[in-house]
């Protein structure tokens, strides 16, 4: 397989993805100000406020209760910052699913009146993917 | 992505690709076994397959309302293959010919 | 990477790396399989009680950390009563 042809493939993917599944990027974005719950690979476990995140995951949280992975200490942080790549599992609030879902639905609609000639060039079957284009470059730092 | 550039990793991935609706088991490292027949893989050595059974299913009965799955290539520690439907000649030529010299 | 599309909305079944098992509807999912699950459970097995569901709601879990995702046959889940199921937890994984 040529480099250059996988490229293509990589794109391709990302447009698929785009098309009807909600990516957990775009969940962990709309958490943000909420309250969540990150465990890590090492099984410590930290609850706060989500203050910001990139796509890597790593995030940073404020008011902060720390806890060992026995469960039997705890510690309070002002603000801590979590590499992504430790992260095992986020809990965010149920009410996200909807906000999340509503918001690309909106984005969707909003795409496809403004944009429509241009995706159905696209050779994506014309379901909208462009009308999330303004996210997709932010799928390649992988 | 790594796969893409190594020219042996796409090999495996395409004797995987021939494989496809062939039989095959799958043990992880966390000791499971899987038979079931192979659907798809990707570039990353992930796997689908149909009409799964776990070995040793009263010790694992975890998964009894699993009909099919998704593995991830990573926790992959073997698979069985069928032989008869490998070319180990052709893959050994393919194996000399993609290696670094 | 298009082999979890067939299981976004559906009932799935989770195995981690550190060996616990998570049952929710996939919302979604990326090309590092990362993937988010809502309406979800942990289920804890154990030899000496039968299988003990804990709800977490909604969850996103780092692709690194799965091993296995399985489509739920709801059928098979509505016949099977899980306090009668004893079984060891599944091991976490090994290199």
């Amino acid at each position: 397989m040529k480099p250059l042809g996988s490229v293509r493939l990589g794109w391709l993917c990302c447009l698929l993805f785009a098309l009807d599944t909600m990516l957990p990027l775009s969940l962990l974005n709309a958490a943000q100000n909420k309250p969540m719950l990150v465990e890590l690979k090492n099984g410590e476990t930290f609850n706060g406020h989500l203050v910001n995140c990139d796509n890597f995951m790593n995030i940073t949280l404020r008011e902060v209760y720390q806890t060992n992975s026995e469960g039997d200490r705890f510690w309070k942080l002002k603000e801590c910052y979590i590499r992504g790549s430790t992260i095992k599992y986020l809990r965010v609030p149920d009410a996200l699913l909807d906000a999340v879902k509503e918001e690309q639905n909106r984005a969707r609609d909003a795409g496809r009146g403004a944009r429509g000639s241009f995706v159905s060039g696209g050779g994506n079957r014309g379901r909208g993917a462009i009308s999330r284009g303004s996210r997709l470059p932010s799928l390649f730092c992988v | 992505m790594r796969h893409n550039f190594c020219p042996l990793g796409s090999l495996i991935f395409s004797v995987f690709k021939t494989l496809t609706d062939q039989q095959v088991t799958v043990e992880l490292k966390n000791d499971l076994s899987i038979t079931g027949v192979l659907k798809s893989v990707d570039q990353f050595l992930n796997i689908r397959l149909d009409s799964i059974k776990v070995l040793d299913e009263a010790r694992h009965p975890h998964m009894m309302a699993v009909k099919n799955c998704f593995i991830r290539g990573s926790v992959v520690r073997y698979v069985q293959l069928p032989s008869e439907h490998v070319d180990t000649q052709l893959l050994e030529d393919a194996t000399r010919r993609g290696a670094p010299t | 990477m298009s082999s979890l599309q067939g299981y976004v909305d559906r009932r799935v079944l989770l195995i981690l790396q550190d060996g616990r098992v998570i049952v929710g509807v996939m919302a979604g999912f990326d090309q590092k399989s990362n993937v988010v699950l809502s309406d979800s459970k942990e289920r804890i097995y154990s030899i000496d009680e039968g299988v003990e569901e804990i709800p977490l709601g909604l969850y996103l879990v780092k692709g690194d950390m799965i091993v296995l995702i399985g489509e739920l046959d709801d059928a098979v889940e509505q016949a099977v009563d899980l306090a009668t199921i004893h079984a060891e937890p599944i091991p976490p994984i090994r290199y």
